[in-house]
């Protein structure tokens, strides 16, 4: 074999050996163990805060909601949808059973109008997207500005849960 | 709050009709247009020299070392718009290390490597070998080191040795002809992959990337001919010129026909994406589109070089039109590609709006960023000419 073939056949395997090393190196220690990713990622993500619970924790002390939401269109939704992360909420209802809860842990009340708007407000790409031909159901669609428009004039405008129970609309 | 409503006003100036929240801006930019562009660049140029090679078509030999040198330069950067497109630009790399089988992109880092060691690398290689030890004994100082180095400090001219490179270059060449349709089929097939989404989701999609591909590079190659020969104050081969003239009709021919048939497609199965579409192309694309790649980057130089068939003007008139064709061609492929990539993210696959593209002139992903890119190959290229001037090489006839 002439000498420039072999000279260059032993740059190509430098490069290639090289590359091998650099990726022995330079591959996360745990890649591979338990698919194709880094298996401590998934230890890395245990170590996020959180911020959500189980539905059944908020049941512990309101039953009577859940039994409520059970009967209605919204048996479904978990009760964080619409009231926001509640696990610190309910660690310490759990801790401190009867103890008033100091404010930052009171969780929000949606009432006004723009709260229920975020999923009925009507909008010529959800309805395609929602409707659900399995349970035959679809989310309701209201145009918010005319459906029982507020008097602006009054001082109290109306509110969707003046007339529909949130918890069982 | 303040701020809030003063950000959502800007996004709503963007917008029209109704986009889903992750459609407003587009993610990705004028770097993404680049990525296929420059790769094509690559692919024709190579194609060309094809020609020459493995064709035996030898009236094209003025260009053959300047393609390959042209294919080379832009290879090497063909991949930076990705890398600076990245949030992390310094992860790049493992892509390469940890790919997985099921992703295209991840793939594409082994074609490409291919591509610029095993076929680029090799064929400029073996077809400079000879010249580098050459020149490495009449040259001084850094150039002679250079010389020396890339010749692998190998000494052997004689003619069995030469002749030996001549064969390997040869069968690299022919291996490299379904490397460089693989390596722009490829960048094609990322797209027409793509099935979400109705513009780019074509079964034609990599042959339509492959012709425009053979078509830029061509151009490119042609223009870079026509101005280095001016600069180095040489007569232009008017032969070879009208060669490659007349092969990049008939490429245009064929690229025109496919991106026709593909758009002739659209419009006849007219599937529910089509009203979108059909607003898509006369609203936001009507410019780039029907005038950019249509009129001025694709029918004036195919009805100017479908009448250079029939009927050839002076030496002096063909020289301009010439120079200025290649132009007109570049410039309709970067907006096929602008087309593509900015066209697909401008409507929602709700199919009822559209967004609008706005970039910077600096930042990241800025249009000086993409000019950079641009400008960089000609660099590589400049530096390459004065290290393997093809000019100076020693003829080797390629028979």
């Amino acid at each position: 074999m002439p000498q420039h073939i072999k000279r260059l056949i032993g740059v190509f395997a430098i490069f290639i050996v090289l590359f091998l090393v650099m990726r022995q190196v330079l591959k996360p220690s745990s890649f591979g163990e338990l698919g194709h990713f880094r298996a401590k990622a998934i230890y890395e993500n245990t170590l996020r805060p959180m911020h959500y619970t189980i539905a059944d924790s908020c049941t512990k002390c309101h039953k009577s909601i859940r039994a409520d939401k059970d009967q209605g269109f919204h048996k479904k939704l978990k009760c964080e949808v619409c009231h926001g992360p509640g696990l610190k909420h309910s660690l310490f209802a759990n801790q401190f059973k009867g103890k008033e809860l100091p404010d930052s842990l009171i969780l929000y009340k949606p009432g006004e109008r723009k709260d229920c708007a975020i999923c009925h407000q009507i909008n010529a790409a959800r309805i395609k997207i929602l409707f659900d031909t399995i349970n035959n159901t679809m989310i309701k669609q209201i145009d918010v500005a005319e459906h029982n428009p507020p008097d602006l004039k009054a001082n109290e405008p109306a509110k969707c849960i003046d007339c529909h129970n949130p918890h069982q609309p | 709050m303040e701020e809030h409503l003063q950000n959502l006003y800007e996004v709503l100036s963007k917008v029209e009709g109704y986009v889903y929240p992750n459609e407003v801006e587009l993610n990705w930019s004028i770097l993404i247009v680049l990525y296929p562009y420059i790769t094509g660049l690559v692919a024709g140029a190579f194609i060309l020299a094809s020609l020459e090679r493995i064709f035996k078509i030898k009236i094209l030999k003025p260009t053959y070392g300047l393609a390959l040198l042209t294919a080379f330069s832009f290879m090497l950067v063909a991949t930076m718009p990705l890398v600076s497109h990245l949030g992390k630009p310094m992860r790049a790399y493992e892509i390469m290390i940890t790919p997985h089988s099921s992703s295209a992109m991840a793939i594409f880092g082994f074609v490409y490597l291919w591509y610029l060691m095993v076929v680029l690398f090799l064929e400029i290689w073996f077809d400079y070998r000879r010249d580098m030890i050459i020149w490495a004994n009449e040259s001084k100082g850094v150039k002679r080191f250079l010389y020396k180095m890339l010749s692998l400090w190998t000494t052997d001219i004689s003619p069995k040795a030469v002749a030996l490179d001549d064969r390997i270059g040869y069968i690299v060449t022919v291996i490299g002809i379904p490397s460089a349709f693989l390596l722009h089929g490829y960048v094609g097939f990322i797209f027409g992959s793509i099935k979400a989404n109705p513009w780019w989701s074509t079964v034609l999609m990599p042959v339509i990337f492959l012709f425009s591909a053979m078509v830029s590079g061509i151009a490119l190659v042609m223009l870079v001919y026509i101005v280095l020969t001016r600069i180095r104050k040489q007569v232009l081969d008017m032969d070879c010129l009208d060669t490659i003239a007349k092969y990049l009709f008939y490429i245009l021919i064929i690229d025109f026909t496919l991106e026709g048939l593909d758009q002739i497609h659209r419009i006849y199965v007219a599937e529910e994406s089509f009203e979108a579409l059909h607003k898509l192309v006369f609203g936001k694309l009507f410019y780039s589109l029907f005038i950019y790649q249509g009129i001025f980057g694709t029918l004036v130089p195919l009805a100017t070089l479908g009448t250079l068939q029939f009927y050839k003007p002076k030496a002096k008139i063909r020289r301009v039109i010439y120079t200025v064709l290649p132009v007109l061609v570049l410039m309709g492929i970067f907006f096929m590609r602008w087309n593509v990539v900015i066209g697909g993210q401008l409507f929602s696959k709700s199919f009822y709006g559209y967004t609008t593209f706005k970039t910077s002139l600096i930042g990241a992903e800025g249009y000086l960023m993409a000019i950079t890119w641009l400008i960089i190959p000609f660099l590589i290229l400049s530096f390459l000419l004065w290290l393997l001037p093809p000019w100076k090489k020693i003829e080797t006839n390629h028979d």
